[in-house]
């Protein structure tokens, strides 16, 4: 189709040629006519030399030879003494005309080259572009149909066509399954077992008339593509059909690669999770339950022999039981869905020091003899955070250190330009070295005193620091004890401020 | 005649737990497992007070609180779990009264209830005007505020976030309620407006404003007028 309307165009085009040349020549043959009286025969031939030069520049040198011709016979048969015959009356006037025909010839052929020369640079600089519109279009495509419909738009554009591109199956390396007529089918199927390209010019089956091109380099084809019409002089074009093929394959590559390395992600991710869980089951869920039970049946079967003080204190040990048991599950279930990707922060402009008034509020019923002393500065700026999962963060550190030290803490707040950070300090045996890392992952706790610990506590305060940008760390405190430290960072800009 | 409480709870032994200890306490109470049964109930006679568990076998308990709020004023309390978050949020701007985040003491529960009761007592007669709690004293009518006998000076919107508080004493106001009531309805999103506001409060009102007494934060929620 693209051909036939071509050659329709070529045919209207010398068509128009030619009537160019005869216009040129009338014209030429006009003016010198007009000016007769006043010019010489020099003049006039230049006239003839102009629409020569012209013709030679516009035209093809068939065209153009045949205007220089038409102009040496005009200008003999109009001008030349005697006027009206071809004949040539002087050697001077026979040299004018060979010379009118070899500068016509010359000038035909040097704009032919040019026009070729340009035409080629056009061509060069549209397949830059194209090179360079591909290369931006597949930075954004992930899925492998996606940079597939891509590519072939590209080689349309590109080549007349019909072009196909098409991808071997991951599974069996057989051609995705298309309707191909047989010997196609072949090409592609032996252009990616060779790796290398076949058809006109590259001295692999020349006799094709395409050009096949796999995707990719030896060992990782992952496709192949045919492209039509192939001329074996065009090594232009084959190579930009293999800088296209190229460049598709290493998007499919790379793609390929994402693919698998978020899956490998995933896997890990879950597998962590799964014994995080398990861990939690066994850990921190038996041991509570089994004084539950040991209370619970107890009371059920020896209620008559307890003292009404020994039912109290089974009562008070089920009730603190199920309460430890709930923040355990609270821990784990919140660790897996801050770790699971799948949970997004509910974030909103939070005031530090309401949360810490509302952790305080709930951890005050555990800390009876006030050992926790806070220290807030008023006018904190605001933080963009979760405000449920920061009281979790704050709360795990302080019940953490009512739980393992005696002494006085404290729970400080300190303003920075950059950041909020809340030091929780204790009097406690402080946390080796060595340990200072190994506390922060799930189930590593250092102490084998038995003494019970919310063994996710730690492992979901830094999840939660982390998720908000910030980080959690401890360090030995001077004297004794440890420092846990949570650094929160402030969001730009701040909502303003200013207030009725 | 004693009070009827409708406990909407499809887990039976939290179910007969709650039925136990609220008839200990003298109220007279039906239990419904799902919605559908709740809203028979509801059409034969709504009862005083009922206790709404957020994830129900046959759907959201949302659509019960705006079906109930087009006639009666029952107090609705709900009882929800760590996850069900935006849905009790959602509840609470819907016209429920309160909530409750499992697991839950009976003590608490029971704390909720009066207090639930006693706003539908005086919704009906006339609405809450004054409080009075420690030594702080809040008269509405009179724009009075005061500490240990002393008058404090507050703003007109520090006023009005303290006047909506004292209407709702003792239950929780969503942060999207008081945003709605005090800057209007297109300020819900600006929850910056009242961790601000809220701390000139604090400030002006508690004797330890990071640790408050009366203003008291309900995380992710909203706030709590602490009461008798």
């Amino acid at each position: 189709m693209v051909h036939d309307s071509r050659v329709q165009e070529q045919g209207a085009h010398s068509l128009r040629g030619w009537l160019a040349v005869a216009l040129l020549l009338a014209t030429a043959t006009l003016c010198g006519a007009l000016l007769d009286p006043f010019v010489t025969l020099t003049s006039q031939a230049m006239l003839y030399v102009l629409v020569v030069v012209i013709a030679a520049y516009r035209l093809d040198w068939v065209q153009s030879a045949l205007c220089a011709v038409g102009a040496v016979t005009a200008l003999n048969f109009f001008f030349v003494p005697p006027r009206w015959t071809f004949d040539v009356e002087s050697q001077e006037h026979f040299i004018a005309l060979v010379v009118m025909l070899v500068v016509a010839l010359v000038i035909s052929h040097l704009a032919a080259s040019l026009r070729r020369e340009s035409r080629h640079a056009a061509l060069n600089e549209q397949r830059a572009r194209q090179l360079q519109a591909l290369a931006s279009s597949l930075a954004f495509a992930s899925a492998p149909q996606e940079i597939v419909a891509l590519g072939q738009h590209a080689l349309d554009a590109a080549f007349d066509g019909p072009n196909s591109l098409l991808l071997k199956n991951e599974t069996d390396s057989s051609l995705s399954d298309v309707d191909l007529p047989d010997g196609v089918r072949d090409g592609l199927r032996c252009c990616m077992v060779e790796c290398a390209v076949l058809g006109p010019g590259t001295g692999r089956w020349p006799g094709l008339n395409a050009w096949y091109l796999p995707l990719g380099d030896k060992g990782h084809v992952l496709g192949a593509a045919r492209v039509w019409p192939a001329l074996a002089e065009d090594s232009d074009g084959r190579e930009h059909a293999q800088a296209l093929c190229s460049l598709l394959a290493q998007t499919l590559w790379r793609a390929r690669l994402a693919a698998s390395m978020h899956a490998a992600q995933i896997e890990a991710q879950r597998q962590q999770l799964q014994s995080t869980f398990l861990a939690a089951v066994s850990h921190d869920l038996r041991t509570p339950l089994a004084a539950i039970v040991g209370a619970a049946s107890s009371l059920q079967t020896q209620r008559e022999k307890l003292s009404p003080s020994e039912q109290d204190r089974l009562l008070g040990s089920i009730a603190s039981e199920a309460s430890y048991l709930s923040t355990v599950t609270e821990n784990t279930l919140q660790l897996v869905r801050l770790t699971s990707l799948q949970k997004e922060l509910k974030r909103d402009w939070e005031s530090l020091e309401e949360i810490v008034g509302a952790v305080l509020a709930r951890v005050r019923q555990r800390d009876t003899a006030r050992r926790i002393k806070s220290r807030v500065p008023p006018g904190l700026p605001l933080l963009k955070a979760d405000p449920v999962m920061l009281a979790q963060l704050i709360g795990n550190l302080l019940d953490n250190a009512l739980k393992y030290s005696e002494g006085e803490i404290d729970l400080i707040v300190n303003a920075f330009p950059q950041a909020l950070v809340i030091s929780v300090k204790d009097r406690g045996p402080g946390i080796a070295p060595a340990e200072q890392d190994l506390i922060f992952e799930p189930y590593r706790r250092s102490d084998q005193s038995g003494q019970r610990g919310a063994g996710l506590g730690l492992a979901l305060c830094r999840a939660i620091a982390i998720a908000h940008g910030g980080s959690l760390t401890v360090r030995r405190r001077g004297g004794g004890g440890s420092c846990f430290i949570a650094t929160l960072p402030l969001q730009e800009p701040q909502p303003e401020r200013e207030l009725a | 005649m004693s009070l009827q409480v409708m406990v909407v709870e499809d887990d039976r032994e939290i179910r007969s737990l709650l039925q136990s200890s609220l008839s200990v306490e003298g109220f007279a109470v039906q239990t419904a497992v799902s919605l559908s049964e709740a809203y028979a109930l509801l059409k034969h006679k709504p009862p005083d007070l009922i206790v709404l568990d957020l994830g129900l076998p046959d759907g959201d308990g949302l659509q019960l609180v705006r079906e109930l709020r087009k006639q009666h004023s029952t107090p609705v309390i709900v009882v929800s779990a760590r996850h069900q978050e935006a849905q009790k949020i959602e509840l609470l701007d819907a016209g429920a009264d309160d909530y409750l985040t499992k697991p839950f003491s009976v003590d608490e529960l029971l704390a909720r209830m009066r207090v639930a009761l006693r706003h539908r007592g005086t919704s009906l007669a006339a609405a809450v005007t004054t409080h009075n709690l420690e030594d702080l004293r809040v008269d509405l009518a009179a724009h009075l505020v005061e500490r240990d006998g002393e008058a404090l000076h507050l703003t007109p919107t520090e006023f009005k976030l303290l006047a909506r508080l004292v209407r709702s004493a003792g239950r929780v106001v969503t942060h999207r309620q008081m945003l709605a009531d005090v800057w209007g309805p297109e300020f819900t999103e600006h929850t910056h407006y009242l961790r601000l506001y809220m701390a000139q409060l604090r400030a002006k009102i508690e004797r330890d404003p990071t640790e408050p007494r009366r203003l008291l934060t309900e995380t992710g929620v909203g706030y709590r007028l602490a009461d008798a």
